[in-house]
């Protein structure tokens, strides 16, 4: 039987607490009284995920049965979600491949013969073969790479088809193959509360001119939360641009949720109750965290990056975006959600090595950020797990370190935009522009493995609302330099760090800390 | 952190060689318990009996009482009395169980076996032989729904052994009766047999939660048996259970003061051990850690009271 969340209350009984902080992690001994908000267990996957898979094709919600919509001399496009998911990426086969297999499986039988499969990355960084390969598996990969497997270009003019505008006037502008098919099928792995739905194709599929529409400062600052759909200006602006590219075309979604099993077994520990570690627990921990400790940082990268998760599939659910949707969000809600009673002064997270944009990568100062007050900041329902004024305190080194390779924009971001102003409507007004237009970045972004020129930008304003939220940020255990550039703190240790908070939050204030990953989402009352 | 703090921290925060603690608002969300048998079949054997019973006379019980001055009364209801029965006594300290094991008269001391909480002594191999082998304990569940305890006490009741159980189910974190659960009264009444009351007083102050030995000074200590009671005919457990736990409180009650008073007491709520002082915490634990008068003030004395109440100083 899987035990709902809890949010635990530190007492004289509770042992410290597993803390990550990038490619490292401590064991934190809170002060008494302190909110530990721990995530549902994980739920038990599907024993038979093909079965499920087919079950769903085969009986989809608001749609005919796939295979009726599959026809002789038909257009059919499959788009997936890229490599910004799932985190850590799943032990294979992943299943963007069981899926994207079952469709071919049927559309072979239809006698479809032209299939495109495009990686839906927006201004992401193009998934490289071997990324690919391991995505969808060898057996697809052979088949269609490197032709009909492939990238979505957002900066390739003659691939992109302005299908309209909303009625709040944003454009709607995707990848023209997707928007002249007969049937486009997309494959999506929804992680967190934020993935999915109209999501997935307008935004996965757009160019710059139809994301500059809600990945914005304002409409950030409007969405509370992102991980909330129904109270997210962004959703809601990925919703109208959904039913303006219905219009043009018929599309079949095919959504996935995952449990909660983020770690592999010999790393079980972080997944469990601390107070419930057995000596194996306690001794592994100790081992790999001296490892981490005394380990080269390459050597780190190397055993983080080499992690596969064995998550488990808790639901597939195909057919018409909206009632699919629905049904993962539920099935979300049940993996994530934690009730939570009101707000604290102070918000604890530690931000893990990973995030949907460093895969296989750097995490960034910025991307550190986006990671801890862009998306942990935002794992809520209601209202924020910190109130209005409060601190939020981060653990990550925040090295200044980032990819020449896949965040070349970063580079001149930090160094150039943030030493101006870390203001996110003033650096949107100011610098988005010629960024997003910068011939050298969009080259690199359609050649190499590069994010687009934009996407800093974008991770800033992930932020915005919490930036706007909080009174105080404070990172514990960071480059001072680093985070100074950002525009917040630095402090050695968690008490250091509420010292600095006193100024905002008074000498004993109420603290929260959200326990993650793996992901909670907390519904605050 | 070196290394060596590390495992400090570790050590420290996970309670290396003693019993890991759950915090308190994480009780309700224990993961359920395995079904784990340990056998404690042998303990019973007769020869683990001879070495328990030496072990228990030549060793366990001198070190009692060189620690703590031990009154016993009321052993007398027993004489007379046929096993096997269930002892039910209230539970404020790891004292308690030795202290009745050691104030038994030999004839029952031989043939009880003592219900050991199987999250607490029987959580490692070793503390599951050291207990069962000591005090001759078998596991049962104190969150209750663990079948298997139940049924070995009602076996070992059907083969002829008494029962000790504290159906508290934990030690009174502040010296005052908690709840009884019906455990007890259940187990009597699937086995047919008499339940014996015990009430014991000055074991919290003597030895409370947190302390590992008996506090310096020799502190009296006083355990007192009741007379066996029964089921009625047409009461169910949970009445039974009241019946017990106001026998018990009324038991520590007569000795500190008489008999009629107690009585008296019973049937106003108003005795010790279950009457628990109004208001804060501290208040009830400063009226507990009283210890019990070394001097016999009591006037009036227990009617049954007999020959063998001067016993076992």
């Amino acid at each position: 039987m899987t035990r709902p969340g809890f949010v635990l209350q530190v007492d004289e009984r509770t042992p410290p607490l597993l803390v990550h902080e990038g490619e490292r992690m401590r064991l934190e001994t809170f002060p008494l009284g302190t909110r530990v908000i721990y995530p549902p267990e994980s739920l038990p996957g599907l024993p038979d995920v093909d079965g499920a898979i087919r079950h769903a094709l085969l009986n989809p919600l608001g749609s005919d049965p796939l295979p009726e919509l599959l026809f002789r001399g038909m257009r059919l496009t499959i788009a997936f979600d890229d490599i910004s998911l799932p985190l850590p990426q799943m032990q294979t086969p992943d299943v963007r491949q069981r899926i994207v297999e079952a469709v071919l499986t049927m559309a072979a039988e239809a006698g479809v013969d032209d299939v495109q499969l495009v990686a839906a990355n927006a201004l992401h960084r193009r998934m490289t073969p071997a990324e690919l390969r391991r995505c969808l598996g060898e057996r697809v990969f052979r088949s269609f790479y490197p032709d009909a497997l492939t990238n979505h270009d957002a900066e390739d003019r003659d691939n992109l088809l302005h299908l309209g505008t909303t009625d709040h006037g944003e454009d709607v502008e995707i990848n023209r193959r997707a928007a002249e098919s007969d049937l486009l099928i997309y494959v999506n792995i929804n992680i967190v509360a934020m993935d999915g739905g109209h999501k997935s194709v307008p935004i996965g599929l757009a160019s710059y001119k139809s994301l500059r529409h809600h990945h914005n400062v304002h409409t950030m600052l409007h969405s509370k939360s992102y991980m909330d759909p129904p109270k997210s200006a962004l959703h809601g602006s990925a919703a109208r641009m959904g039913e303006v590219v219905k219009e043009h075309v018929k599309i079949f979604h095919i959504e996935t949720t995952l449990n909660n099993d983020a770690f592999p077994s010999q790393y079980r520990f972080m997944m469990k109750r601390e107070w419930e570690w057995s000596t194996r627990d306690q001794a592994t921990m100790l081992a790999v965290k001296r490892g981490l400790d005394i380990a080269p940082a390459k050597v780190r990268s190397r055993l983080f990056r080499s992690m596969e998760a064995p998550y488990g599939v808790t639901s597939v659910q195909a057919g018409a975006t909206d009632p699919v949707h629905a049904l993962t969000l539920e099935n979300v809600h049940r993996q994530q959600l934690v009730e939570v009673d009101g707000q604290s002064d102070v918000l604890v997270v530690g931000v893990p090595y990973v995030g949907p944009y460093n895969v296989n990568s750097t995490l960034n100062p910025i991307l550190a950020m986006c990671l801890g007050m862009g998306y942990f900041f935002n794992m809520y329902r209601n209202k924020p797990l910190v109130r209005p004024g409060g601190a939020m305190i981060l653990y990550h080194p925040v090295p200044w370190e980032f990819s020449q390779l896949h965040h070349p924009s970063y580079v001149d971001f930090f160094e150039e935009v943030l030493s101006e102003s870390t203001d996110p409507a003033t650096i949107e007004a100011k610098f988005e522009q010629q960024y997003a237009t910068d011939p050298w970045y969009v080259h690199l972004y359609r050649t190499s493995y590069a994010y687009h020129g934009v996407h800093p930008f974008y991770m800033w304003y992930w932020g915005a609302h919490a930036m706007e939220h909080l009174g105080d940020v404070i990172w514990v255990g960071a480059d001072r330099r680093t985070v100074g550039r950002m525009g917040f703190r630095a402090a050695s240790t968690l008490q250091d760090a509420l010292e600095m908070a006193g100024g905002t939050v008074g000498r004993s204030p109420s603290i929260t800390y959200l326990h993650s990953p793996p992901f909670a989402i907390a519904d605050v009352r | 952190m070196s290394l060596r703090q590390d495992l400090r921290t570790v050590s420290r925060g996970w309670r290396w060689g003693r019993t890991p603690l759950v915090p308190a608002s994480a009780q309700a969300h224990r993961p359920a318990l395995e079904a784990r048998e340990f056998p404690t079949t042998w303990a019973r054997s007769p020869a683990a009996v001879a070495v328990r019973t030496a072990v228990q006379r030549v060793g366990l019980a001198p070190l009692v009482r060189s620690q703590v001055a031990v009154r016993t009364t009321g052993t007398e209801v027993l004489r007379d009395l046929r096993g096997p029965v269930v002892f039910v006594a209230n539970h404020s300290s790891h004292l308690d169980a030795p202290l009745i094991l050691t104030t038994l008269p030999e004839r029952w001391r031989r043939q009880v076996a003592v219900a050991a909480a199987s999250d607490y002594f029987f959580d490692t191999w070793a503390r599951g032989i050291g207990s069962t082998m000591a005090f001759s304990t078998f596991p049962m569940e104190r969150r209750g729904g663990g079948a298997s305890g139940t049924t070995l006490a009602t076996d070992l009741l059907l083969e002829g052994w008494s029962v000790l159980v504290f159906p508290e189910g934990t030690r009174s974190s502040d010296g005052w009766a908690g709840e009884f659960r019906r455990g007890a009264a259940l187990l009597a009444m699937a086995g047919r047999v008499p339940v014996v009351p015990i009430a014991i007083r000055g074991s919290f102050p003597a030895m409370p939660r947190g302390r590992g030995w008996p506090v310096p000074g020799r502190p009296p200590v006083r355990v007192r048996y009741g007379q066996p009671i029964r089921p009625a005919a047409d009461e169910d457990a949970a009445g039974f259970t009241a019946r017990i736990a106001v026998e018990v409180g009324r038991l520590g009650d007569e000795d500190a003061t008489d008999w009629y008073a107690s009585m008296r007491r019973s049937v106003e709520g108003t005795g010790p051990l279950t009457a628990a002082p109004e208001g804060a915490r501290w208040r009830r634990v400063w009226a507990a850690t009283e210890p019990p008068a070394v001097t016999r003030g009591a006037a009036r004395r227990s009617p049954w009271a007999g020959w063998s109440d001067s016993a076992q100083r």
